[in-house]
């Protein structure tokens, strides 16, 4: 077990190095200046000069890139070049802000999507199961960023119940987790629902009914444990998903998280940071898929087996 | 198992709303133990009558707060109540004794300055601030970014421990008035000298800096023992004590998410609310919209190098065929004013006079005609920032063009490539603007001088840079201001850009607000500014 | 859908996939979700060719009209208008153009590049297989969103690097889905037969692997479309999307977007276009998908 997480953790060595290089890449690619943003709409000629020779911007690229990992290596990321912070700290401060986001997303979207699931497969075929459906296929077609903006008109604009933007305790995470967690829940509710029905249908259920379980017991401790484990695998597949849901739910609400430090960064040209936090995010989603990979185990003693096999 | 699903996607249209409805209701009891972050109310003090946190709620993030290491407006205003300036530059235009209290030409190119005696640091030991700071601080700005503000600039003398003497190039009408740029308020050379951490936080101002949460909160403390409150010596207004205990800026950079945030109650102030939504803020009663005159200039311009532009009878010919009050419109909704000269309006020397080029489509063709394009037939493109209200100048300025037979492809791009597209001289036409209250040398000479960085026209003209000059140095007033219109009729005539409008400073705040102090620029002074109870 | 089965079915068995098809078809069709969806999109497509003829471009798509501008629904503007007073109701019906074009534009190149490196990854194994499977992961584990700003931030703003920056995150999912579906095929017995007959390895791939992967292929497309043209608005609702004026979805929703409390219409209106498109690819993509594989069917 362990020898299989150190080697999934070895394999993030390629992931940064590939990772890093590209974006550092691109992003030297892009057509402006940093010094130009860093020097405000008063700069000489000179003082740009000055500033790309601190920053060491007239280097050759491989030359900056280089030094770039140098400094990764001893576990210096860098330092922004607008606002001089260090390019980690920015990244952790902003971390749990955008866990925030996306753990209430999950969270709200389990909390709709696992009940809705079961109760859509127990009542197949009926017209509770449809409207079920239903929910589910708007939840894949509609663009998150406008379910937020109908959200703010509904919520905020017309009966004032949550803030529109902002992060102010509490109810200010509300409507962003909505709209990052409503695409999640139709797909875990899909899954939920087609797992149950495999599910349903096994023998051991009929047992459990025959011992005399009341059938909510049955659904609840036979069915749904073991409907579990691809629900599970459904969430952690939709990482990805939740992290693009939450770079334009952070815009939509003025939200404080990684996607709006992002996209900013990117905008200023800000080369270290972009790179740094992008690194930073994948990363975590590494870190998430692993430990979507050990709950699998938890849940599924076969896959610990195989595990342990494999290490 | 989705046979009937098809007959039910009309009713499943009514039902979104419905279950969107109940998963509102499902999330109040579930997101529960995933807020745990600090809610800034502000508790009430009944006895000083006024609220304890002031909130204002920005347009755009904060980024660096070291003050010379940054030119943004909006690190600026949050730096004015930390930090001090030798020279207060007011609301209306003028400029005042700020830690300097004197100031005297010696000859051409020496100043000699008297400073407070009375001022010290908080930085906890009372530090009093001397000339000694003052040769740091300037010595310190001619090697940042913000050098610029205080071009001209050759040496300090400190000549006691509240006297000393700037040394400049050669004279120049406006050298002192750029000594009340923020960027070159006072910092503590002690504070440098000891190693302590981030020593640009220490200032002499009313309040100071307690944290910063990037893209979250910028948070400021009131200053117990700041020298205002404690000194014995009659103090100007702009250095009383502040009253709030503390003053949060919060940005919030969707504008509409503002504009609720400040119906809602969660900030105080709404800085650049969105035109559009005025009406809304102006029916809720507790809530005031200011409008003034503002500052700000927003343009439209040529890169004169570039063929066909180079043709100045072409550029006029543009600048008839712009429909300015159409973009006035569509960028601000009419909250502006048009504009005809190059200079901000409230400058020194403003002068609008001139005929320039009014909306005449007609006028534009013949002018075309004139240039040598009777047919138009002309294709272009116009880069402009992606953002309001460009965007929508843009829009309408593509329209405008179409009609007198020039085709515009629009190329919307961050900042960063505006600028240093325009830097380099490879944008056609482009979309800018140019914020300034103080200095008008900081207008001919940034925007129109041969070789000025920020010269995106790429304009060159001897007789626009001897004008320039001799504004700058003239030292008979009345020749100066002939020196001023003569330099912006001819500027306008030569229309490197076409000025469009000035837009007006609005703002929205609660209406317990007092002791604000705005400026058209935007550059607001929030120190004594409290919500009253 | 019916051309694409037919051309890339075999001589020597064309009757039958043509039996074949007529199932799936057959099946599809029976498929209601599928069917509204197909209709749908039909309907769309139809007004992405007619609206040159319905409405002119210059004076009605983008023309400006500002004595008219911010008018609610009504009889003569149907959708109303926009703060230059276009017609909303022209803007979304030729917006579709833009949709469609990027959508589909963006997946067949996806679809292209995805299967080339998929398939290698596939037949080829090991070290290929290794590497191009390695940076597929690493394309993986950023969201896509980002990569496409980057992208756009380098190329620039316009229409064609939009598609080429969404191309990407399509790629990749066809390279994991053609990878599967190749490995599964590879050591079929008539691979191998044609194999020991001495045709070059491209024309296995493209002979007899390829139309055996079509189904899951097929599936994949139709479900991408859907989710590029939101990855599409989504990009210029960020503000590097189409370039102004051109009436995309994704552009015309962030224009309204800060008109929300007093046009609020400019900014539902172009999100339910989007809304029903993608939904209508959906149906279609679950029922191609039940339709080709019954026993998947339940």
């Amino acid at each position: 077990m362990i020898k299989y997480i150190v080697k999934r953790l070895l394999q993030l060595i390629p992931v940064i190095i590939v990772t890093s290089f590209l974006i550092y890449w691109a992003m030297n690619l892009t057509s402006g200046d940093p010094a130009l943003l860093i020097a405000g709409d008063k700069a000489t000629p000179e003082m740009l000069e000055q500033i790309r020779e601190e920053m060491g911007l007239n280097d050759p690229f491989l030359v900056r890139y280089g030094r770039y990992m140098l400094g990764m290596i001893q576990g210096d990321m860098g330092e922004s070049y607008i606002t001089g912070k260090d390019v980690f700290q920015t990244f952790m401060e902003t971390l749990p802000n955008t866990l925030m986001l996306g753990g209430a997303a999950v969270l709200i979207a389990v909390i709709i999507a696992l009940p809705l699931g079961i109760y859509t497969a127990i009542h197949q075929s009926t017209w509770k199961d449809n409207v079920g459906m239903v929910f589910a296929l708007f939840g894949t077609a509609m663009p998150n960023f406008w379910l937020g903006l109908m959200l703010i008109l509904l919520f905020s604009l017309k009966l004032g119940w949550f803030p529109s933007g902002g992060k102010a305790g509490f109810s200010s995470v509300v409507l962003p987790a909505v709209t990052v967690g409503y695409g999640l829940a139709a797909l875990i509710m899909r899954t939920t629902r087609s797992s149950m029905l495999d599910v349903i249908r096994q023998d051991y259920m009929t047992t459990a009914r025959a011992k005399g379980c009341s059938e909510r017991q049955v659904i609840f401790r036979h069915g749904l444990k073991n409907a579990l484990i691809p629900i599970i695998t459904a969430i952690g597949m939709q990482i990805s998903m939740i992290m693009t849901g939450s770079v334009l739910a952070e815009t939509v609400f003025s939200w404080p998280g990684i996607g709006r430090l992002v996209n900013d960064s990117i905008a200023r040209r800000d080369n270290e940071m972009v790179t740094g936090a992008i690194i930073m995010c994948s990363i975590c989603m590494c870190l998430i898929n692993l430990v979507v990979d050990l709950v699998y185990a938890f849940f599924d003693p076969r896959i610990k087996a195989q595990y342990a096999k494999k290490g | 198992m989705k046979k009937k699903l098809a007959l039910l996607m009309c009713l499943a249209m009514l039902a979104t709303s419905v279950i969107g409805c109940s998963g509102g209701n499902g999330e109040t009891t579930s997101g529960g133990e995933t807020s745990a972050a600090g809610e800034t109310t502000a508790a009430a003090d009944g006895a000083t009558g006024h609220k304890d946190t002031l909130i204002i709620g920005t347009d755009v993030d904060i980024n660096n707060l070291d003050l010379q290491a940054q030119q943004d407006q909006i690190n600026n205003i949050v730096l004015k109540n930390t930090h001090q300036a030798l020279v207060w530059f007011t609301n209306e235009g003028e400029f005042e004794p700020g830690l300097a209290t004197s100031w005297e030409n010696v000859d051409d190119t020496h100043i000699k300055f008297t400073l407070r005696d009375d001022v010290y640091f908080n930085d906890g030991n009372k530090t009093p601030m001397t000339a000694e700071d003052v040769k740091f601080t300037l010595d310190m700005a001619m090697e940042s970014v913000s050098a610029p503000n205080l071009a001209g600039f050759v040496s300090c003398t400190v000549d006691g421990d509240y006297e000393f003497t700037i040394e400049t190039e050669s004279y120049n009408n406006e050298f002192v008035q750029s000594l009340a740029s923020q960027n070159l308020a006072i910092q503590s050379k002690k504070a440098y000298e000891d190693g302590v951490e981030d020593p640009y936080y220490i200032g002499t101002g009313p309040y100071k800096f307690d944290s910063w949460v990037q893209g979250e909160y910028c948070r400021l403390t009131k200053v117990e023992d700041y020298w205002g409150a404690t000194t014995d010596q009659e103090v100007p207004d702009w250095a009383a004590p502040g009253v709030a205990e503390t003053i949060d800026f919060k940005p919030y950079v969707e504008a509409s998410s503002r504009v609720i945030a400040l119906q809602a109650g969660e900030i105080d102030v709404c800085v650049n609310p969105p035109i559009n939504e005025l009406p809304f803020l102006e029916e809720d009663p507790n809530i005031t919209v200011y409008e003034q005159a503002g500052s700000r200039l927003f343009y439209f311009a040529f890169n004169v190098t570039k063929e066909p532009w180079d043709n100045q009878t072409l550029r006029q010919a543009v600048a008839c065929a712009i429909d300015r009050d159409s973009v006035l419109q569509a960028a601000v909704e009419g909250k502006g004013t048009l504009q005809t000269t190059i200079l901000n309006r409230g400058l020194w020397g403003f002068y609008d006079d001139m005929e320039g080029f009014d909306y005449d489509v007609e006028r534009a063709k013949e002018l075309m005609a004139e240039a040598g394009y009777p047919d138009g037939g002309i294709t272009t493109t116009l880069t402009y920032a992606n953002s309001s209200p460009y965007e929508s100048i843009a829009t309408i300025i593509q329209a405008n063009l179409a009609e007198i037979g020039i085709t515009v492809t629009l190329s919307p791009c961050e900042d960063a490539t505006l600028k240093s597209t325009c830097v380099n001289g490879d944008q056609e036409l482009f979309l800018w603007r140019w914020n300034e209250d103080s200095k008008v040398d900081f207008v001919y000479r940034d925007l129109f001088y041969t070789g000025s960085g920020s010269n995106y026209h790429h304009y060159s003209d001897a007789r626009a840079d001897e004008l320039t000059d001799l504004v700058a140095t003239e030292k008979d007033p009345d020749k100066r201001l002939e020196y001023a219109q003569e330099l912006q009729t001819y500027l306008v005539d030569a229309c490197p850009q076409v000025p469009l409008y000035i837009a007006n400073l609005v703002i929205a705040y609660n209406s317990n607000l007092q002791g604000q102090y705005f400026y058209g620029g935007g550059n607001h002074y929030w120190a004594h500014a409290y919500i009253a109870e | 859908m019916a051309k694409k089965a037919n051309t890339v079915s075999t001589n020597n068995d064309v009757i039958k996939s043509r039996s074949q098809f007529q199932e799936v078809f057959h099946r599809l069709l029976k498929n209601k979700g599928a069917v509204i969806g197909m209709i749908f999109l039909l309907v769309l497509v139809i007004i992405a060719l007619i609206s040159p003829l319905a409405f002119d471009y210059e004076t009605q798509v983008i023309g400006q009209n500002m004595a008219d501008r911010l008018q609610g629904p009504s009889a003569a503007h149907w959708f109303g208008t926009d703060e230059y007073g276009r017609d909303l109701f022209a803007r979304i019906m030729w917006g579709s153009r833009y949709s469609l074009i990027i959508g589909f534009g963006a997946v067949t190149i996806g679809l292209v590049v995805g299967t080339i490196l998929g398939a290698i990854a596939g037949f080829k194994g090991g070290i290929w297989d290794q590497l191009i499977m390695r940076f597929i992961d690493i394309f993986y584990s950023i969201p896509n969103i980002m990569i496409a700003v980057v992208i756009v931030s380098v190329l620039g703003t316009s229409t064609v690097n939009l598609v080429i920056a969404l191309s990407f995150s399509a790629a990749t999912g066809f390279c994991r889905v053609v990878r599967a579906a190749v490995m599964t095929v590879r050591d079929q017995e008539y691979v191998e037969s044609s194999y020991a007959m001495g045709l070059p390895t491209w024309k296995i791939i493209a002979k007899h692997i390829l139309p055996n992967c079509l189904s899951p292929i097929i599936v994949q497309y139709t479900l991408q479309v859907g989710t590029t043209i939101i990855s599409a608005s989504s990009l210029s609702f960020l503000g590097i999307g189409v370039p102004a004026p051109a009436p995309e979805w994704g552009a015309l929703l962030s224009g309204g977007r800060s008109r929300m409390r007093d046009a609020s219409y400019l900014c539902v209106l172009p999100g339910l276009a989007i809304l029903f498109t993608v939904l209508a690819l959906n149906l279609l993509g679950d029922g191609l998908r039940d339709a080709l594989d019954p026993k998947l069917k339940k």
